[in-house]
């Protein structure tokens, strides 16, 4: 039973200490979907106040978790309590761990990533903070590795057709856990407001 | 207090919580058929405050013999006012709600009842508790091995069901403590506008903890132990789905609580068909969504310590 002051920047993004740059990413979104001042979850459980406390506390994790060397540090003054003794796993805490919960038949889930727009630079900042390559998406979605940077770099007149746009942005952004129809319906809506400029 | 530790190796259940609607008596009798489908004695216990109609959803009609044939005395034991449903391995008991409902129903009644409860031949026990939100029904829902929250992904329904939460866990902690000032702190703080300023258990433990270290102690200990568990009902979307997980974190950071989150049922007009024919869904149209969904979930009650409240 710790305030939220007191928890780890695991415990308050509900994450393994071992946890990768990529469910840190989906533990991220999921906090702050849950936590977002209209979400149905909390509104009637939490003040004002203390949700504006958790939510300020959800973005210190992530951004001390996101960056390796913070991390590092993070790691090096409190994952170890003064007696030695080692931090409880908050995925373990919450009775699945972190790896197995992709087992269960019900966490096939959308992440939300709130109100971000998923531009061709915000998926960029969301791959690199998790330190995965284009050549690795590549691999994965067998996208061709010249329309995943034309994705990216918002080369809007080199992009295929947008039924097959479509296709390799739902590939793109599974292959990063998060929610394809947000990333569709976001890109598709900066393109079009970038035609309208 | 029951313990998971003994050697009965009978499990109570109650399903509670949320508001009328959420689906209790629908889950209640569904599961029960799943769980009578592995070949384990089942008995469905109809506890409903609201509407006791718990054997409308098993397409039978209103028993004649109910919990008071046993109270006044006019059978000798549990076990006679015990409805066969026509299903094997299942049967139903009736009339519960007339105790809980009782003014004068005191704990230790509730305590005897529980006991004779226990003591019925059956593997698996699950009580209906309907939408209520009293003290005998907090009660039962503490006394249980296993307490299961119903809720729909909507705002009434989940503020209804952290109401009901909220009661349960504040009373679980009143009865823990020792002290007479710290038992009355803690009916004072689940008046979120006390004058004390507490907030929310993290402010009571605080307080707690200035008051009697031994009682804080045993706060933190009721709180660590405390697990119930969510069935997320009428599910539309991925999005309704995560309600369900949101719900888990909420109540991690707000009580501390680990909360299980058992699974969902779609929404599925298959459900409203199967009870208006009267006919339990998980028979009457096994392939459907929703009765897959169901199956699930039973699965895992049948595992059933891992599920356990753990007191």
């Amino acid at each position: 039973m710790k305030r939220i002051e007191e928890q780890t920047y695991y415990e308050v993004l509900e994450v393994s200490p071992t946890a990768t740059a990529k469910e840190i990413q989906m533990a991220y979104e999921r906090a702050k979907e849950t936590f977002h001042s209209d979400s149905l979850a909390v509104y009637s459980l939490f003040s004002e106040e203390e949700i504006h406390e958790i939510q300020a506390a959800i973005e210190e994790a992530y951004r001390v978790l996101m960056d390796e060397a913070l991390r590092k540090g993070y790691d090096r003054s409190h994952l170890q309590s003064p007696g030695g003794q080692k931090w409880e796993d908050p995925s373990e805490r919450h009775g699945i761990p972190w790896e197995k919960r992709a087992s269960l038949s019900f966490t096939d889930l959308s992440i939300n990533a709130g109100e971000e727009i998923y531009r061709g630079k915000t998926l960029k900042q969301i791959r690199e903070r998790m330190g995965v390559d284009l050549k690795t998406i590549s691999a994965e979605t067998k996208i061709n590795m010249k329309i995943l940077e034309w994705i990216e770099e918002e080369a809007i007149e080199k992009l295929p057709a947008l039924v097959y746009l479509k296709g390799f942005l739902r590939g793109y952004a599974q292959s990063l856990g998060l929610d394809p129809q947000k990333v569709i319906e976001g890109y598709l809506q900066f393109l079009s407001d970038s035609k309208k400029k | 207090m029951a313990q998971t530790q003994n050697e009965d190796p009978k499990f109570i259940w109650t399903i509670g919580g949320g508001k009328g609607g959420s689906g209790k008596s629908f889950i209640t009798a569904n599961i029960g058929i799943c769980l009578s489908k592995l070949g384990v004695q089942v008995i469905l216990i109809d506890a409903d405050l609201g509407g006791a109609n718990l054997h409308t959803f098993l397409g039978i009609l209103p028993p004649s013999l109910s919990l008071s044939d046993f109270i006044k005395k006019r059978v000798s034991h549990l076990q006679e006012v015990l409805i066969p449903t026509g299903i094997p391995n299942l049967q139903l008991l009736t009339g519960a709600q007339d105790l809980l409902n009782a003014a004068d129903a005191k704990n230790v009644q509730r305590r005897k009842l529980l006991h004779s409860i226990r003591s019925l031949e059956g593997d698996y026990i699950l009580i209906d508790l309907g939408g209520g939100n009293s003290m005998s029904v907090l009660d039962f829902f503490l006394m249980s091995d296993g307490g299961i929250l119903m809720v729909t992904p909507e705002p009434t329904s989940i503020e209804n069901t952290y109401r009901f939460l909220k009661s349960a866990f504040y009373r679980r902690l009143r009865q823990s403590v020792s002290s007479y000032p710290v038992k009355t702190l803690i009916e004072r703080a689940m008046d979120r506008k006390n004058e004390m300023g507490i907030k929310n258990p993290h402010d009571l433990l605080k307080a707690v903890m200035r008051i009697n270290e031994e009682d804080a102690n045993r706060i933190i200990e009721e709180t660590e132990n405390f697990h119930p568990n969510l069935i997320l009902n009428q599910v539309r979307s991925k999005k309704d789905i995560e309600i369900g997980f949101s719900i888990r974190s909420a109540c991690q950071k707000y009580f501390g609580i680990r909360l299980h989150y058992l699974g969902y049922v779609v929404y599925d007009q298959e459900v409203s068909n199967s009870v208006r024919r009267r006919r339990p869904l998980v028979l009457e149209n096994t392939k459907s969504r929703a009765a897959q969904c169901v199956r699930e979930i039973a699965s895992k009650l049948a595992n059933r310590h891992q599920m356990a409240f753990r007191f």
